[in-house]
């Protein structure tokens, strides 16, 4: 190949890395307020919109018998109406601090989550404290959340990424788990909740002895301690028995549901089973083995389907913390997710499962590793630059009955984590024959295929 | 107005220094010790807006080349080197540009700038039929994945198509077509860089914990000698009149949930206090649960399940005002389309309260300090100001820009345009009885959109 623009620069060996400079994740500073409330702070200089965490301890487990979504729905009624605001005010107010208010209810709890300029912290805390002290759920809002809720699920039946999640679901774990089911409820039972059932399920578990608080900004110049004295440190609550939770188990005999989609012009895959959470001493190498299966473009499966193959836009592995307790009873979802080209998705899949194959027979190589722990241990002072990432992460360890540390515990271990480690640990993670293959595209051209690669029992339901 | 959240919310800190090297190549270099990492982005001044008629998609397919190794690198080394060194990166493409960026721990910046120097520079001594032929096969199924396969998937595609018509530079998106990414040869590839891939058609910043005399002089040892060319053709003028002057419409029958509306209303281009003035308007109107459409449709009609504005700001051509309606069950889109023209009509009737403008301009400041709370944000920024307006400057001034606008500023904006004979709309009918998403406008190199990875 010759090029003239190739030849008239000039080129200059590659650079060798400077001198790396101290980084550590943020430690943050622990208390608790006089009604119960957990805090934790963090001042990230620089940083000048604050983010809020707040976790509550609803879980989805802790739903009534046939009313799931009622967590969601009480999630979203937080910020609908308080004692002093209607749904209307309450949010031109948030709006007025140029603040963002989310909620949303999953398996481990309940999470709100505040953004808001470091100088109007104090007035986006009042109302976020209005929120959980005194809300209204008043019958004509929770009526409209719930017919909303009614009309948002057709979109995400619709939406393939989704409706393979909800399969998958549904497949792994026994209908008896609340696990099993969609988080924020079906058409059914979303019909059913009304205002006194989500006074209920807020006065059964929301309270601020068993809840944390999480708050990470460029703090400079905000009395902090006085801030949260009239605002979070004004709710009252009575104590609760922290909530007993159930293991979670999963079949994951190797088998595939093809939700059929006629006319698809890709086939969306999600394969999953379950495995060990954080507080296994395996996550770190997990982690690290998820990442050169699945982590990025050029990891194994990428290389091939993508890079070589051009099957797909990119295929990934992951590893996601479903509930996790410090009594061992946790699980993660073990996945591999992305879509594929219709009339490639059987031979997309073969080489899937050859790379899992593969994997398991020759391991991860030196350099494969060394590369892997380079970015995941060297990617955190960016991951972590902003203070919503920073907050999302100490909320998560909290949610996960952590120490505050983990993450930077975690880091030192990644580091220390050898290939035959990080190898025995994704092998064991994806094993080729127990995988639960959810693939949501067009029956009619990907059944036949699919069936000859032998990868479990086929069947295949209607969308 | 003067409701500001920050001391120097004109700034939000940042400062920012100009540098030109001989071959064209501009610099804009910014300072910030915080923390221990450096962005460094790289904006080509080419974009959908280049391509000629047969090749739509070319400049994002080109786009994904770039990843495909250069003189020096092998493969997927810009990948794999930025990565391996605790990088991160990736490249996007929108109609007015296409933008490369790494963000790297600050030791490893150096690495950054050569990666982006070779291919810069060498690109062509990579490029073979073999990356052409299997990016072009990832390309459509990135298309497939966010476009085709997706209910209301192509929304974005035919308002576009409706809004600026046939033979407009901007009337195509850039994934451009299935067609026209299977005609797309290596020739074309190959005649693309030579056209547009030279210093002087490129801006570069490096923002965060950078010594700036050290950075420049990197610039200057690895981009220095890259010779620059001036083959490039300007882009088909874009300008149309203010108006469009009639309603465009599109019905569409097809296997989506439930019934939408949508619609692009002609904007004033980016730049102009009339577009910041747009903004502030869409923002009151659409933008948040406090909006005058989110609290009539939402909440007290309840005709719809979500309503808002979003506003796809141009440099080039006018820019969008987009409106998204998805209808509730039941609901008659000429019921919510009603509700639509009474809320606009009124506003431009009796323009924004006082607390109208102080909320949607507090939302605005947030955001802007949102882009600037990363490194990356701040890189990208200055290149966005360098490239679209001539100046890097600007960036340090646009959020004072907008909390400038004033509530006559915003009436007027809205009764010039935002006008039932002033936009292009789009209605989805469901296929059978009554029963997505990414940045509008923008591909990226790296799917990397799958959430759930933990670590």
């Amino acid at each position: 190949m010759s090029d003239t623009a190739a030849v008239t620069m000039t080129f200059h060996p590659r650079p060798q890395a400077g001198e790396p400079q101290p980084w550590a994740f943020p430690a943050p500073e622990r208390g608790t307020l006089p009604n119960g409330l957990t805090l934790l702070r963090c001042h990230r200089p620089g940083q000048q919109v604050v983010a809020v965490e707040i976790n509550l301890a609803a879980p989805l487990d802790a739903e009534p018998e046939g009313l799931d979504g009622v967590a969601t729905i009480m999630a979203r009624a937080l910020s609908e109406g308080t004692d002093k605001h209607s749904a209307e005010e309450f949010a031109a107010e948030l709006e007025r601090c140029g603040a963002t208010l989310d909620a949303h209810a999953d398996h481990p709890g309940l999470r709100v989550s505040l953004e808001v300029p470091a100088s109007r912290l104090a007035k986006a805390l009042g109302l976020l404290a209005e929120a959980l002290r005194a809300p209204a759920f008043a019958d004509a809002e929770v009526d409209r959340l719930v017919r909303n809720r009614l009309d948002e699920i057709p979109h995400e039946l619709a939406n393939p990424q989704r409706r393979a999640a909800k399969q998958l679901s549904a497949e792994l774990f026994p209908a008896s788990l609340r696990i099993s089911r969609p988080r924020q409820g079906t058409e059914e039972t979303v019909a059913r909740i009304d205002a006194a059932a989500v006074r209920a399920f807020y006065e059964a578990h929301v309270r601020p002895a068993t809840a944390t608080a999480v708050v990470v900004g460029d703090l400079t110049g905000i009395d902090l301690d006085a801030v949260l004295a009239d605002t979070l440190g004004a709710w009252t609550g009575d104590t609760a028995e922290a909530r007993p939770v159930p293991p979670v188990t999963a079949d994951d005999t190797g088998r595939v549901v093809i939700v059929d989609r006629p006319g698809a012009v890709q086939t969306q895959l999600l394969i999953g089973r379950i495995g060990p959470d954080r507080h296994d001493r395996v996550w770190a190498a997990q982690v690290l083995g998820t990442y050169c299966l699945g982590g990025t473009l050029t990891s194994r499966l990428d290389k091939v389907l993508r890079e070589e193959k051009g099957y797909t836009y990119g295929v990934r592995a992951f590893g996601q913390v479903l509930r996790s307790t410090a009594d061992g009873k946790g699980a993660s979802m073990l996945a591999i997710s992305g879509s594929v080209d219709t009339p490639n998705t059987g031979p997309a899949l073969e080489d899937l499962w050859k790379v899992l194959r593969t994997l398991a027979e020759g391991g991860l190589t030196d350099a494969e590793r060394d590369v892997a722990v380079q970015n995941l241990v060297g990617v955190a002072p960016l991951k972590f630059e902003t203070a919503a990432s920073v907050a999302g992460t100490l909320a998560d360890q909290v949610e996960q009955e952590l120490p505050d540390d983990y993450q930077a515990q975690l880091y030192a271990q990644l580091a220390e984590t050898g290939t035959v480690e990080a190898t025995t640990a994704v092998v064991k993670a994806f094993p080729a024959d127990r995988l639960v293959t959810v693939l949501v595209g067009d029956a009619a051209q990907i059944e036949e295929p699919v069936r000859a690669l032998g990868i479990g029992e086929v069947t295949v339901v209607t969308n | 107005m003067g409701h500001t959240a920050t001391a120097q919310a004109g700034s939000g800190g940042l400062t920012a220094t100009e540098h030109r090297l001989a071959n064209g190549l501009r610099v804009v270099l910014s300072e910030d010790h915080l923390t221990p990492v450096a962005a460094v982005c790289l904006w080509y001044d080419v974009g959908s807006r280049h391509e000629v008629k047969g090749r739509t998609g070319l400049a994002h397919l080109f786009e994904h080349l770039m990843f495909q190794g250069s003189a020096s690198v092998p493969g997927n080394g810009h990948f794999e080197l930025v990565q391996g060194a605790g990088g991160s990166l990736n490249g996007t493409t929108s109609f007015e540009r296409t933008n490369y960026f790494e963000t790297m721990p600050t030791h490893q910046l150096e690495l950054a700038l050569w990666l982006e120097a070779d291919r810069m520079g060498s690109l062509l001594a990579a490029l073979d039929d073999e990356s052409m032929e299997n990016q072009r096969d990832v390309v459509k199924n990135e298309r497939r994945q966010r476009y085709d396969n997706v209910p209301y998937g192509t929304a974005f595609e035919r308002l576009t198509a409706l809004a600026y018509p046939e033979g407009h530079p901007y009337h195509h998106t850039p994934i451009g077509s299935m067609a026209d990414l299977d005609a797309a040869s290596l020739e074309d590839a190959r005649t693309f860089f030579r056209t547009y891939y030279a210093p002087n058609n490129a801006v570069l910043s490096v923002v965060g914990d950078i010594d700036p005399e050290r950075t420049l002089a990197w610039i200057e040892k690895y981009f220095g000698t890259i010779p620059s060319h001036d083959g490039k053709q300007p882009p088909r003028d874009g300008s149309l009149p203010d108006v469009i002057g009639e309603q465009l419409r599109e019905e569409i029958v097809e296997e989506v949930p439930a019934r939408a509306l949508m619609a692009a209303y002609r904007l004033p281009h980016d730049g102009t206090r009339e577009c910041d003035a747009a903004d502030v308007a869409l923002t009151i109107l659409g933008g948040g649960e406090s909006s005058l459409l989110h609290n009539r449709l939402v909440r007290r009609d309840q005709t719809a399940v979500a309503a808002g504005f979003g506003m796809l700001r141009l440099a080039g051509a006018p820019s969008l005002g987009w409106l998204d309606v998805k209808t509730s069950s039941g609901v008659e889109i000429p019921a919510i389309e009603a509700a639509v023209d009474e809320e606009l009509a009124r506003f431009a009737a009796e323009g924004p309260t006082a607390e109208e403008m102080e909320r949607a301009q507090a939302q605005l400041e947030r955001e802007w300090l949102d882009r600037l709370s990363t490194v990356a944000g701040r890189a990208d920024e200055l290149c966005r100001y360098a490239v679209l307006f001539g100046d890097p400057q600007l960036a340090l001034t646009a959020v004072q820009r907008v909390l400038d606008i004033t509530a006559e500023e915003v009436q007027a904006v809205a009764a010039a345009r935002l006008r039932p004979d002033n936009r292009a709309v789009l209605v989805y009918e469901p296929l059978a009885a009554d029963g997505a998403e990414g940045d509008e406008g923008e591909e990226n190199a790296d799917s990397d959109e799958n959430e759930g990875a933990e670590q």
